[in-house]
C-alpha cells in the first residue's frame, strides 16, 4: 500500500490536472512488447565483434604484448594494444565544470593497476571469434607490488600507483570541513563515544552490462550507440580524447536499463569500439559479459570511517569528529566527489555546531569505485546515524526521539553551505513514529525465543543536484505542433526511472495540456540540447524545471498569438485542456489547433520554448522503519517489514516515486546484508565476478513495504516545488536494519554488509561474555 | 560459446553406442540448464552434445503405494514440483524442487540431469539418497540399478563410463511411520546454491526412531551420508539431548571448504542446526 498525501506550503493553490498524478508511463508499450532498442540491440551491416583482453595480475608493467596469434585466427579483423591508441590522459568520471576530477588514465597504458584492466582489445567477424583472439594475446607482465587495503597503500614507503605527486597513493588532497569549536564541545561533553565502521563494496549490479556500438561515416564522423548516464560527457571526452572536435561524435542513447550513477564513467570499451570500428572501417560492437560487468564495472566506495562524538545529559551534540577514509581502487573515478559529498555530509543530519570532519581517498590496486546513489552518504550516514542510536540508548533516551530532537530543521546549514527548507526530517520521523506505532512497539515484549523480532528507524537527507561540486544546467526545448500537440526535446537521460513521464508531466501541466499530447525527443547529442547527465537526483529537479521554464515560453507565445483571435489580453486567457479559453468566464474558447494551426491560407505559427535552469541546491530527506528477525541459531537476518516515509517536495508521478523508494530499499537490504564484491587480498583477484555468488536480494526476500510520501517541505527551485527521490531511499534503510537487528538480539554491529556468520559469531561471544 | 557436434538419437541402443564410441568428450544434453551454461561460460568443454530427448520411454512417471516412485530420466524438475504423489509421499522432495533455481529453470531442468551434474550443493540429492532412491543405468542393451548413495565419487564425478545412460529413478514408497524434511541454508529465498542442505527420512513411533537415513548437501566433494549419525539414532527415543549429541555428531561427519559463500566453521555449524531442525520437522515439527 503507497500512500501519497499533499500538505500544501506556500505555493500557490492551483490544482493540478497532470502532475501528481501517476499517469500510464510512457514508456510502458515498447518496454513490454519488447520494442524499445537498447544500444545492444543495435545491428548494422557488416557490424564485427570486439572483446578486450584483460589482466590477470593486479599490478604490473607490461613487458610485452604478443598478438600475432590472434592477428593470425581467421576472422580476426585488427588487435589493439597501448602501443596501438591515442596516449591521452583523461577523467574516468569527466564532468567539465566540476573541479574534482582526476585525470589519470590512458585508453590502454604500459602498465596495470587492478585484477582484469583492459589491456588489448580484438575485433572479429563474430563475438566467439574476438573471445578466441583475446585468449591467444600473449602478455609477458614484470610484477610490481600489489597495494590491496587502504593500510597497505597510504603507508608513506609504499609505491606510488599513480604518480600525481600527492602522496601516500592520495587520489586528492585530503578533504578538511570545519564548523565551530570541537575541542571545546568535547569538553562540554557528558559522553563521548568513539568507533570505527567497516564498509563493504556493493555494487551497482544494473541489468544492462556496458555495451556501445561505434560507426565511422564517410566524413570522419562517429556515431556512438552507448548505456551512458551522461551522453555529452561521453562525446566531450571522445572528442578530446580521439583528437576530432564536437561536431564529429554523435553519441545516442536511446533505452537504458540502469546505471545507479556508475555509468558515468567510460569503461575502457567506448574508445576501443571507435578506435577498431576507425581501423577496419566498419561498425564495431563491444558488449561486456556479467563477468566484465564485475570486474571491469565501479562499485561503491568501500573505506573506513572513525567517528567520535560528545553528547550532554539533555541530548544534545555538542561535538563530532570524523575521519572518512575511502578506497578508490586502481582510477580516481568518482573518489574525489565522493569524498568531498560524502565527508561535508557529515556536518548534517543531526544538528551540531562543533564539527572536525577530515576526508581521504586512497588508490589501491582493486576494482574501481566510482559513483554509486547515494554518493558516499550512504557510507557517512551509516556511521552516523548508528551512532545516534547507541547514544541514545547510553542517554536513556527513545531512538527515535532521540533522532527526533537532533534532526536538522528550517535554517539550518545543509552541507552545501545553503539554508535548509522546511522541517523535513522531523515531519518524516514523526510521521514514522506515528505510522508504526513506535512507541507501542518498543514496549513489547521480547521473549528469548530461537527468532527474535526487533525495530529500528534510520534517517537520512540528500541533495538534489550536484551542486556546490559541480555547477550544473539543465536544458530544454518545448515545440508546439499546429494540432496542438507539443515536443519536449531534453537532454536528460533516461536511465529506466521514469523520467520523461515526469517530464511530459510537467509540460503537459504548464501548457495545459493533456498528457497523450506531449512526446519527447531525447538521447542524441546531435540534436538534444547540452545536458550534464542524469544523476544526483536531479533529473526531475533541473531537467524538469527546464522544461517547464520551456513549456512556459511556449504558452506566453500561444497566449500572445491567441489574444486577438479572442479580442482579450494575453494576461485574461489560460489554456486547459487542449484550449485556450478567456478567463473571466465569458466562456470564449478557442481550440489549440485553431489558435497556432494555418488558418485561411496563413500558414502556421512557429512556437519554440527553450528554458536553462542552474540550481543551487535543495534537499530530500527520509525516515525508514524496519522490522527484523533474527534466527539467533543460523544468524540469518529476515527484514519483515519497512516503513519509509519519505518527504521529497511536490510529488510529480507518485507510482514512480514510490518505485524509486522500493528500488531503493531492495538494494539498501542487499548493501546491509548480503552485497559485497570479494577481492583476494593476496593477489586482487575478485571473487564472486557473478550473480551465483554475489548476492542481491530478490523478489522473494523482499519485505513488506508501506511507503508515504509528503510534501511538506517543497523546494521553491524546484518544477511546482519537486525535489530529488532516486538516491535517497538507500541511504535511510541500512541504519533501519542495522538499529533494528540491535533491538532484536542486543549486538551492535559496525559495518556492512553484516553476514549471518557474524550475527552467529557475535552472538556466542555475547553468551561467552554474559557468562564469564 | 565454442562450436560443437550435435546429435539426435533415436533409441537408447544407438545413444548408448554413440556416447561409448565418443567417449569422454561427449555429453548428454537433456533440460541443458547446467550444461548450455557451463559451455557458454567456458566452464566445460564438450565436443559432441548427445540430446536424448527423442528418445521414447524417459518421461514415464508412476507412483503406486506399494511400489513407490518411479519417474523417467525426462522427467522435468517442476513436473516433480507439481506432482500430488510427490508432494504427499515425499515432501522432502517436493521441498528441494521447489527450491531449485526458478520457476523457468524448473520447466527445463531434468532431476536426473540434477543428479548427473553431481555438484555437491545439488538441491535433488540429498532428499533423494535419503528416501534410498536407486538410479536405472542402461548400457549396451543391459540395465543395471545403481543406488543413489554410491553413484557419486566427487564434485561432478560419478561411477558412470562412457556409454551408461541414466534412464530414470525409483524410490520406496513412504510407510505411515515415515517422516521426511529437508532444509536448504542460503541467503537467498529463491535463486540460490545450497550452502548446506540437509534431509531427512525416517520411521518413528511414539518418539521413538526405528530406522533413520541423513544426507548432507555441501560440506563435503559429494553429497554424504550422515552413518554414525544415524546410528546413533537408530532404536532411539528422539529427546532434546539426543538431538543435541545427533547435531554435534553430524557437524563431526561433514568435512566443508570455506570459500566466498560461508566458511568452513560456519557450513559445519549449520550442519549441527540444520540436522536438529530437519528430525525435529520430520517428526512432525511444523518447517
Amino acid at each position: 500500500m503507497n500512500t501519497h498525501e499533499r500538505i500544501d506550503r506556500d505555493l500557490s493553490e492551483r490544482d493540478f490536472t497532470v502532475v501528481g498524478k501517476s499517469v500510464k508511463r510512457s514508456d510502458t508499450l515498447e518496454k513490454v512488447t519488447g520494442a524499445a532498442r537498447y544500444a545492444g540491440d543495435v545491428a548494422l551491416p557488416g557490424m564485427l565483434y570486439a572483446k578486450m583482453k584483460r589482466s590477470n595480475i593486479a599490478h604490473a608493467r607490461i613487458k610485452s604484448i604478443d598478438t600475432s596469434k590472434a592477428l593470425a585466427l581467421q576472422g580476426v579483423k585488427a588487435v589493439l594494444t597501448h602501443q596501438d591508441v591515442p596516449r591521452v590522459l583523461h577523467a574516468g568520471s569527466p564532468h567539465p565544470r566540476s573541479a574534482s576530477v582526476t585525470k589519470d588514465q590512458y585508453i590502454l597504458d604500459e602498465r596495470v593497476r587492478y585484477w582484469g584492466e583492459g589491456v588489448a582489445a580484438v575485433a572479429a567477424v563474430s563475438e566467439e571469434i574476438a573471445e578466441r583472439a583475446v585468449a591467444l594475446i600473449e602478455v609477458e607482465y614484470d610484477p610490481l607490488p600489489g597495494l590491496f587495503t587502504i593500510e597497505a597503500a597510504s603507508d608513506p614507503a609504499a609505491p606510488p600507483i599513480h604518480e600525481n605527486g600527492l602522496g601516500q597513493n592520495y587520489v586528492l588532497p585530503p578533504v578538511f570541513v570545519t564548523r565551530g569549536d570541537v575541542d571545546k564541545g568535547f569538553g562540554e561533553a557528558d559522553l563521548v563515544i568513539e568507533r570505527e565502521y567497516d564498509l563493504g563494496r556493493p555494487t551497482p549490479a544494473y541489468m544492462e552490462p556496458n555495451v556501445c556500438v561505434s560507426q565511422w561515416d564517410g566524413n570522419g564522423k562517429l556515431t556512438m550507440w552507448t548505456s551512458t548516464q551522461s551522453a555529452f560527457m561521453v562525446r566531450g571526452t571522445l572528442a578530446e580524447v580521439l583528437g576530432v572536435p564536437l561536431n564529429k561524435v554523435r553519441v545516442i542513447v536511446d533505452h537504458m536499463g540502469g546505471g545507479f550513477g556508475a555509468k558515468q564513467d567510460l569503461f575502457q570499451n567506448e574508445f576501443l569500439c571507435a578506435l577498431l570500428a576507425r581501423r577496419t572501417g566498419r561498425p564495431v560492437k563491444m558488449e561486456f559479459s556479467r563477468k566484465e560487468t564485475f570486474v571491469g564495472g565501479r562499485s561503491r566506495h568501500p573505506g573506513k570511517i572513525w567517528l567520535k562524538q560528545g553528547f550532554t545529559r539533555d541530548g544534545r551534540i555538542v561535538a563530532r569528529e570524523a575521519r572518512v577514509t575511502f578506497n578508490s581502487g586502481a582510477y580516481g573515478s568518482h573518489g574525489p566527489g565522493v569524498t568531498n559529498v560524502g565527508t561535508a555530509a557529515l556536518t548534517s543530519l543531526y544538528r551540531c555546531e562543533n564539527v572536525r570532519l577530515e576526508g581521504r581517498c586512497i588508490y589501491t590496486n582493486s576494482p574501481i569505485a566510482g559513483a554509486f546513489r547515494g554518493y558516499g552518504v550512504v557510507q557517512t550516514y551509516y556511521a552516523l546515524d548508528l551512532m545516534m542510536d547507541e547514544a541514545a540508548e547510553k542517554l536513556g533516551f527513545d531512538p527515535a526521539e532521540f533522532k527526533l530532537m537532533n534532526a536538522v530543521r528550517e535554517g539550518d546549514m545543509a552541507p552545501s553551505g545553503h539554508p535548509i527548507v522546511g522541517h523535513g526530517l522531523v515531519d518524516c520521523i514523526r510521521r514514522v513514529m506515528e505510522e508504526t506505532n513506535w512507541h507501542e512497539l518498543r514496549r513489547r515484549e521480547k521473549p528469548e525465543t530461537v527468532k527474535r523480532r526487533g525495530i529500528g528507524i534510520g534517517c537520512e537527507m540528500h541533495g538534489s543536484s550536484a551542486y556546490p561540486g559541480i555547477k550544473e544546467q539543465g536544458n530544454a526545448i518545448v515545440k508546439m505542433n499546429e494540432d496542438g500537440t507539443v515536443t519536449l526535446i531534453t537532454g536528460t537521460a533516461g536511465l529506466g526511472t521514469g523520467a520523461h513521464t515526469a517530464l511530459s508531466q510537467i509540460v503537459a501541466e504548464e501548457l495545459g495540456v493533456p498528457f497523450e499530447a506531449v512526446s519527447v525527443v531525447q538521447g542524441d547529442t546531435d540534436i538534444v540540447p547540452w545536458d550534464i547527465g542524469a544523476f544526483a537526483s536531479h533529473t526531475t529537479y533541473l531537467g524538469g524545471r527546464a522544461a517547464q521554464l520551456a513549456a512556459a515560453d511556449v504558452r506566453r507565445q500561444v497566449l500572445e498569438h491567441a489574444a486577438p483571435l479572442l479580442k482579450a489580453e494575453p494576461g485574461d486567457l489560460a489554456i486547459r485542456d487542449g484550449f485556450v479559453v478567456v478567463a473571466n468566464g465569458s466562456n470564449q474558447s478557442l481550440r489549440l489547433s485553431e489558435a497556432v494551426g494555418p488558418q485561411r491560407g496563413m500558414p502556421a505559427v512557429q512556437l519554440v520554448g527553450v528554458g536553462t535552469y542552474m540550481p543551487t541546491k535543495s534537499y530530500s530527506f527520509a525516515a525508514h522503519f524496519a522490522e527484523v528477525e533474527v534466527d539467533t541459531e543460523t544468524g540469518e537476518v529476515a527484514v519483515l517489514e519497512v516503513v519509509p516515509v519519505h518527504e521529497i517536495g511536490r510529488v510529480i508521478h507518485p507510482i514512480a516515486a514510490a518505485g524509486q523508494i522500493e528500488g531503493g530499499i531492495q538494494q539498501g537490504i542487499g548493501h546491509t546484508l548480503s552485497e559485497d564484491y570479494v577481492i583476494d587480498l593476496t593477489d586482487g583477484r575478485s571473487l564472486n565476478p557473478s550473480f551465483v555468488d554475489y548476492k542481491m536480494p530478490l523478489s522473494m526476500d523482499m519485505p513488506s513495504i508501506r511507503t508515504i510520501i509528503i510534501e511538506t517541505a517543497p523546494d521553491p527551485g524546484g518544477p511546482y516545488g519537486a525535489k530529488g527521490v532516486g538516491e535517497d531511499p538507500i541511504i535511510a534503510i541500512g541504519p533501519a536494519i542495522a538499529n533494528a537487528i540491535y533491538d532484536a538480539i542486543g549486538v551492535r554491529f559496525h559495518h556492512y554488509p553484516i553476514t549471518p556468520e557474524q550475527v552467529l559469531n557475535a552472538l556466542k561471544t555475547k553468551a561467552n561474555e554474559t557468562r564469564q | 560459446m565454442k562450436p560443437f557436434e550435435y546429435y539426435e538419437p533415436a533409441t537408447l541402443a544407438e545413444a548408448s553406442e554413440l556416447l561409448r564410441r565418443l567417449g569422454k568428450d561427449a555429453s548428454i544434453i537433456a533440460g541443458g540448464t547446467d550444461l548450455l551454461v557451463e559451455l557458454k561460460e567456458d566452464l566445460r568443454s564438450a565436443h559432441h552434445i548427445v540430446n536424448i530427448k527423442k528418445i521414447p520411454g524417459l518421461t514415464d512417471f508412476a507412483y503406486d503405494p506399494a511400489n513407490g516412485l518411479r519417474f523417467g530420466a525426462l522427467v522435468t524438475v517442476r513436473e516433480i514440483e507439481t506432482s500430488p504423489a510427490v508432494n504427499g509421499n515425499y515432501p522432502n522432495l517436493a521441498k528441494a524442487v521447489s527450491l531449485l533455481g526458478s520457476i523457468q529453470v524448473r520447466n527445463r531442468a531434468t532431476v536426473v540431469g540434477n543428479i548427473c551434474r553431481a555438484s555437491p550443493s545439488a538441491d535433488t540429492i540429498p532428499p533423494l539418497i535419503a528416501d534410498g532412491a536407486s538410479l536405472s543405468v542402461y548400457s549396451g542393451g543391459t540395465e543395471r540399478s545403481i543406488p543413489l548413495d554410491e553413484f557419486f565419487t566427487g564434485p561432478g564425478r560419478t561411477v558412470l563410463v562412457p556409454g551408461d545412460i541414466v534412464t530414470g529413478i525409483s524410490m520406496p514408497a513412504p510407510r505411515p511411520t515415515s517422516g521426511r524434511a529437508y532444509i536448504k541454508h542460503g541467503r537467498r529465498k529463491a535463486m540460490e546454491l545450497a550452502t548446506v542442505g540437509v534431509a531427512v527420512s525416517m520411521e518413528h513411533v511414539a518418539g521413538q526412531c526405528s530406522d533413520i537415513r541423513i544426507a548432507l548437501g555441501a560440506v563435503a566433494p559429494t553429497v554424504i551420508r550422515a552413518r554414525r549419525t544415524e546410528d546413533l539414532l537408530r532404536g532411539r527415543m528422539i529427546d532434546a539431548a539426543l538431538l543435541a549429541e545427533a547435531a554435534e555428531s553430524a557437524m563431526q561427519e561433514a568435512t566443508p571448504i570455506g570459500n566466498v559463500r560461508a566458511s568452513a566453521a560456519y557450513r559445519r555449524d549449520m550442519v549441527g542446526v540444520l540436522t536438529r531442525r530437519a528430525i525435529g520437522y520430520a517428526m512432525g515439527g511444523v518447517q
